[in-house]
């Protein structure tokens, strides 16, 4: 097990490696010049060559490349050109509310998608196999702001029962009211990402719910007089949730999409918001940061459930 | 039995594959026939935000523009930059594929990897800084959508070449003398056909989610109509949440975009039960 952690991780420091590679290339290589839009044209040219020497942005794109990674070695993301704060603390103020929005998503989907899958496939070729995979269909196709409007017009226009943005009323309320003053906030936000996600769950449970019921050792465990349910739940579906779970894993990466578009709508004040905020400013560091961090989740999040699922397959662990 | 029909005969028997290539079709004669159809909207028109029915099919916007004219020409613009980005991806997917399917080792695992990476990074938010900086013309977006749709091509084609190129006429090609590149483009490239055209159309209707979801950030092209810009121009005008609620503004756009994706994915799901009858129910 220890070596196949080892090498997980190896592996994952490339992916991350990579990435911030390809992030800070694709960032400084735009022909946009972020000093046009930071700086008041009518200021001398002292001043602007100040502000590009503290910005680095005078240095050689090979230098403000050293410059870059022995910083993120400190955790220092560089400084905000909008807001002048640091934007590792820009960033850590908004990603528990992406956080929070995932975790809630994440845990609701495999909630629902799960047994639904598993119903589906027990159920293959019946009416509501049919009708599930009818709607699986439309799931898959969603178009999230599509969505969202959808909610805002059916909750917050026609009924009225939920705010149509931001995650809490201004000013915050104290204690468990703030708990549940944020709650009702998340219920749209939440929805609209669960509903575009949970239909890929429910589909991957079910395809590979139907691979496992047809292996010999179902067959097995029936002939042997076991229950339905019990072949089910103890040896169908361990093996069936495989599929599941890396597709939750790589899922992350367009659920993070997703949120863009929802906390954009919603005002959910969480890194998609703040990443739409920094394209207009051109904000190059919060810009790169936010990216960093968005691929390290997703990054965490995959090995994450690569150890469970070595862990639930030990054929895995032992190959690594 | 399969072998005796041909793929045409099969597909016409195959519901799900009909009604996706009668919506594709519906939309790409929509495309098309824009011009025919409805006048380009533009400018102001007398009666703002009608509702549908009273003479305008869809209702008119809040410059008095009539929605049928502004979704019709959408079409045009979904069609145009979702087929850009389809060409992009194959071009770079493709030979990304078969290269690392066929030749394995060392170029293939490093393939394989940049595969996997692109895999895992949040793509959307990498397209909304490209596509804001680079400028948001048509013909970028639809490059950039292109130039982050090719890992799923290149993973599939892989996945298929690896098969492919374990079998014996490529085992007899090669002790032919036939040079790789030909072995590659000529005799794989023919035989991993079907999972790839399948992954096309998906990556057809994925790529108008994501210029919908761009030109809804306000990263599309300002001068073209698409379906994203429409519901950007309505929810900037709060027309979501706001008393009077001009419902039909967001509406149609929206039901497009989902019949245009539902459509490809229907007409891919259909191709792929034809080609791999064990998948039917």
């Amino acid at each position: 097990m220890a070596r196949y952690i080892t090498k997980r991780l190896l592996k994952a420091f490339l992916i991350f490696f990579v990435s911030i590679t390809i992030t800070f290339f694709i960032i400084r290589f735009m022909p946009s010049n972020p000093v046009d839009l930071l700086i008041d044209p009518k200021m001398g040219p002292e001043v602007q060559e100040a502000m590009m020497e503290e910005f680095g942005l005078d240095k050689t794109k090979g230098e403000q490349y050293i410059i870059f990674l022995k910083q993120l070695l400190q955790g220092n993301l560089g400084t905000s050109f909008k807001s002048r704060e640091p934007v590792s603390q820009v960033i850590m103020q908004k990603l528990p509310w992406t956080l929070l929005l995932l975790f809630i998503v994440v845990i609701l989907s495999l909630a629902v998608g799960i047994p639904i899958g598993v119903y589906s496939a027990k159920h293959r070729g019946k009416f509501s196999d049919k009708l599930i995979n009818i709607v699986v269909m439309v799931g898959i196709s969603v178009f999230v702001p599509f969505l969202a409007f959808l909610f805002l017009y059916l909750f917050s226009y026609y009924f009225k029962l939920l705010p149509t943005g931001g995650a809490y009323t201004p000013p915050p309320a104290k204690g468990i009211r703030y708990v549940i003053d944020v709650l009702k906030h998340a219920i749209l936000p939440s929805l609209t990402l669960f509903t575009a996600n949970v239909a890929s769950i429910l589909m991957y449970t079910r395809n590979s719910m139907i691979d496992v019921l047809e292996e010999d050792y179902i067959r097995t465990a029936y002939s042997k007089g076991v229950k339905e349910n019990k072949v089910i739940k103890v040896h169908a579906l361990k093996n069936a949730m495989i599929p599941t779970i890396t597709v939750t894993g790589l899922m992350m990466g367009s659920m993070v999409g997703g949120a863009v578009m929802t906390e954009s709508i919603f005002s959910w004040p969480g890194i998609g918001r703040l990443i739409y905020d920094s394209v207009s400013a051109l904000d190059y560091p919060v810009l790169q940061g936010s990216f960093i961090i968005l691929a390290l989740s997703v990054i965490i999040m995959n090995i994450i459930t690569d150890l469970i699922i070595a862990w639930i397959d030990p054929r895995i662990k032992l190959e690594g | 039995m399969q072998n005796n029909r041909t793929f045409f005969q099969s597909f016409i028997r195959n519901p799900m594959g009909m009604i996706g290539f009668f919506g594709v079709l519906l939309i790409v004669l929509l495309g098309i026939f824009a011009p025919t159809i409805a006048a380009y909207p533009k400018g102001y028109g007398t009666e703002i935000l009608v509702a549908p029915g009273s003479g305008m099919l869809f209702g008119t916007d809040n410059l008095g523009l009539n929605v049928f004219a502004e979704v019709v020409w959408g079409a045009r613009s979904s069609l145009y930059v979702s087929a850009i980005a389809v060409l992009v991806a194959a071009v770079i997917g493709l030979p990304a594929g078969l290269i690392s399917g066929y030749k394995k080792g060392k170029i293939g695992s490093v393939i394989d990897g940049l595969i996997d990476i692109f895999l895992t990074l949040p793509v959307l938010p990498l397209m909304i800084v490209i596509a804001a900086i680079v400028g948001s013309s048509i013909i970028n977006v639809a490059v950039v959508i292109g130039l982050f749709s090719w890992p799923s091509l290149a993973k599939v084609t892989r996945n298929a070449t690896l098969r492919i190129s374990e079998m014996q006429y490529i085992e007899a090609a090669k002790c032919l003398g036939i040079p790789s590149y030909r072995i590659i483009f000529k005799h794989i490239l023919i035989n991993v056909a079907g999972p790839v055209l399948v992954n096309l159309t998906l990556i057809m209707a994925t790529a108008v989610l994501s210029e919908s979801g761009l030109s809804f950030l306000g990263l599309g092209d300002p001068t073209t109509w698409s379906w994203g810009a429409i519901l950007k121009k309505a929810w900037d005008a709060s027309a979501v949440i706001d008393t009077p609620n001009p419902w039909w503004w967001w509406l149609w756009p929206s039901v497009f975009i989902m019949f245009y994706v539902i459509s490809f994915n229907l007409l891919g799901t259909g191709i792929n039960e034809i080609l791999n009858p064990k998948s039917r129910e």
